[in-house]
């Protein structure tokens, strides 16, 4: 589904180069939840962002369903359409209301009419549980509710990945559960997922495999169980009992 | 405030100016008066009242009919009564807009056409100045820094005497263009500011849709940017109402281009200054009133 090959992202910042993503080769599969944490400035966020192109790679490829983002022919709009990003600072569209956050790109990008883009909006908002907003404006929602309309919004483009940047991070601790319940449920129903997150509540539950990062470099991977009981390399094994 | 007026009041008295406010409302609408005469010598033959016009036929020596329908209370002839070439029949009155009133309408169009050519300018520009591509950049930067960097009165001149003539075009046209350029360049930079106030996360949450940058720059970026920066359009809007008032000098008959003629055969020139003022904050008012309405409109979004 996703493969990513030697990725490399070099930041240049006042003459000083910055590797935020230092070679990192793995393999996404079809149905599969990943997350991939770390300390801060590890470079999680900056490789999710290559995967769907919002950063251009430094070298590497990234593949997705075959195509290469590296490829310059390679046309992003179409390849970010089958790719959901939530972000998290959720950025919704404020001066559109929750709904019309959830049917323009439907009918722009997927060319839907109104009519079935605003059943398919509806059939969403009902799926993460806030069917009574759709006429309410982002700013009028508290900060899960906005989280839900954003992975709504995301999924009405039906995307074969689903990509999470820290999605509960900028939230209140009281509305963080029900961000990752709706999470969870799109684990449950096969989704592709690769999730940033410092909950490690949501990774030993949830995730297929996790993948730990340090200075942008995939420092070991494996799954939950493993990872959180019997952690080889010494820098996870000290994030670890950091965090936990 | 009253201290002021007061003070003025007495200063005016002092030096024995006659104000003459009643001469003023006929420069806005007046009663024009269309004397009817015959053109050549001959008789009355038939006086026809019907309501307020009456029909007037003549027949002339060469037995040629010709009828003229006039204002009845006008009417200062009887039958049979024998007319020399170009005596009166009666006459039609009208209502017609004076200096003042034609004034204002050039003004408020000359000022609407020069807005509209202003926002799609600044929008256009605005829009390259924060464009990826260094060519589109540096270009609107000099468009920019040379309009800003010029005085309109000095622009106008140009327009009108340089490109007008080369390219042959009337002094209307290159008084709204040369406003219409002056503003854009106001504009491009007010979009900018408004386009660059808007969060990054906007951009890529509509690009991580698949929106292309287009699609996203209209949808999304934009609206929200008008939003944002529209108190200072308005101001900017403003301006140009006022800034108008410029085109006088290539002799377009605006608001202070007519307040200047009927000063010219009134003499009443703190009146006619007075009122010019005054129209032009009908003018300029009625514009934020507008705006403020928009603001409050969009505002339910917040």
């Amino acid at each position: 589904m996703i493969k990513t090959v030697d990725l490399e992202k070099i930041f240049v910042v006042r003459d000083q180069e910055v590797r935020a993503v230092d070679g990192i080769t793995t393999h996404i599969k079809s149905g599969e939840v990943v997350v991939v944490i770390g300390p801060s400035g590890s470079g999680k966020s900056t490789y999710l962002r290559c995967l769907n192109g919002l950063e251009t790679l430094t070298a590497g490829h990234v593949h997705i369903d075959g195509i290469d983002l590296a490829n310059r022919k390679t046309d992003m709009n179409k390849v970010r359409r089958e790719v959901g990003m939530v972000f998290q600072q959720f950025n919704l569209f404020p001066h559109k209301t929750v709904l019309e956050n959830l049917v323009l790109a439907q009918m722009k990008v997927r060319k839907r009419s109104r009519k079935e883009a605003e059943i398919k909006g509806r059939a969403l908002l009902v799926k993460v549980g806030i069917p009574e907003k759709e006429s309410n404006y982002p700013s009028q929602l508290s900060g899960g509710q906005q989280q839900r309309v954003a992975i709504a919004r995301a999924l009405a483009m039906d995307p074969k990945v689903m990509l999470f940047d820290e999605p509960t991070s900028a939230l209140d601790p009281e509305m963080v559960g029900e961000v990752l319940e709706v999470m969870k449920q799109l684990a449950r129903e096969g989704m592709t997922m690769v999730v940033v997150t410092h909950e490690m509540g949501f990774a030993r539950e949830v995730a297929d495999r996790v993948l730990f990062m340090d200075y942008g470099k995939l420092v070991e991977e494996g799954t939950p169980e493993h990872f959180f009981t019997e952690p080889k390399e010494e820098r996870a094994k000290l994030f670890l009992r950091q965090v936990l | 405030m009253l201290g002021i007026v007061a003070g003025l009041w007495v200063a005016t008295e002092k030096m024995d100016y006659t104000w003459r406010w009643n001469r003023i409302p006929q420069y806005f609408l007046y009663h024009d008066e269309n004397v009817k005469t015959v053109p050549t010598d001959g008789h009355i033959t038939k006086i026809e009242k019907n309501g307020g016009t009456t029909t007037v036929t003549v027949r002339d020596q060469n037995e040629g009919i010709s009828t003229f329908d006039i204002d009845t209370d006008t009417a200062n002839v009887s039958i049979d009564e024998f007319l020399m070439e170009g005596d009166s029949v009666g006459s039609t009155r009208e209502w017609r807009a004076g200096p003042l009133a034609v004034g204002l309408w050039v003004t408020l169009w000359i000022s609407a056409v020069a807005s509209v050519l202003g926002l799609i300018i600044g929008v256009i520009t605005g829009l390259c100045r924060v464009s990826q591509n260094l060519t589109l950049r540096q270009l609107s930067i000099t468009y920019i820094e040379i309009i800003r960097g010029t005085p309109l009165l000095v622009q106008l001149f140009i327009f009108y005497f340089f490109i007008g003539t080369v390219f042959n075009i009337g002094r209307i046209p290159c008084g709204i263009g040369a406003l219409g350029i002056f503003a854009g360049a106001y504009v491009a930079e007010i979009i900018r500011a408004g386009i660059q106030s808007i969060s990054k996360g906007q951009m890529e949450a509509a690009r991580s849709l698949g929106m292309n940058v287009p699609q996203a720059m209209v949808y999304i970026i934009l609206p929200q940017a008008f939003k944002r920066t529209l108190p200072p359009l308005a101001g900017q809007f403003i301006s140009l109402i006022k800034d108008s008032s410029l085109v006088s000098v290539i002799a377009i008959t605006d608001l202070t281009k007519s307040g200047r003629e009927v000063i010219t055969s009134t003499f009443a020139v703190f009146e006619i200054w007075f009122i010019v003022a005054f129209l032009y904050l009908i003018l300029t008012f009625s514009l934020s009133q507008v705006v403020a309405w928009i603001e409050r409109r969009l505002a339910v979004s917040d």
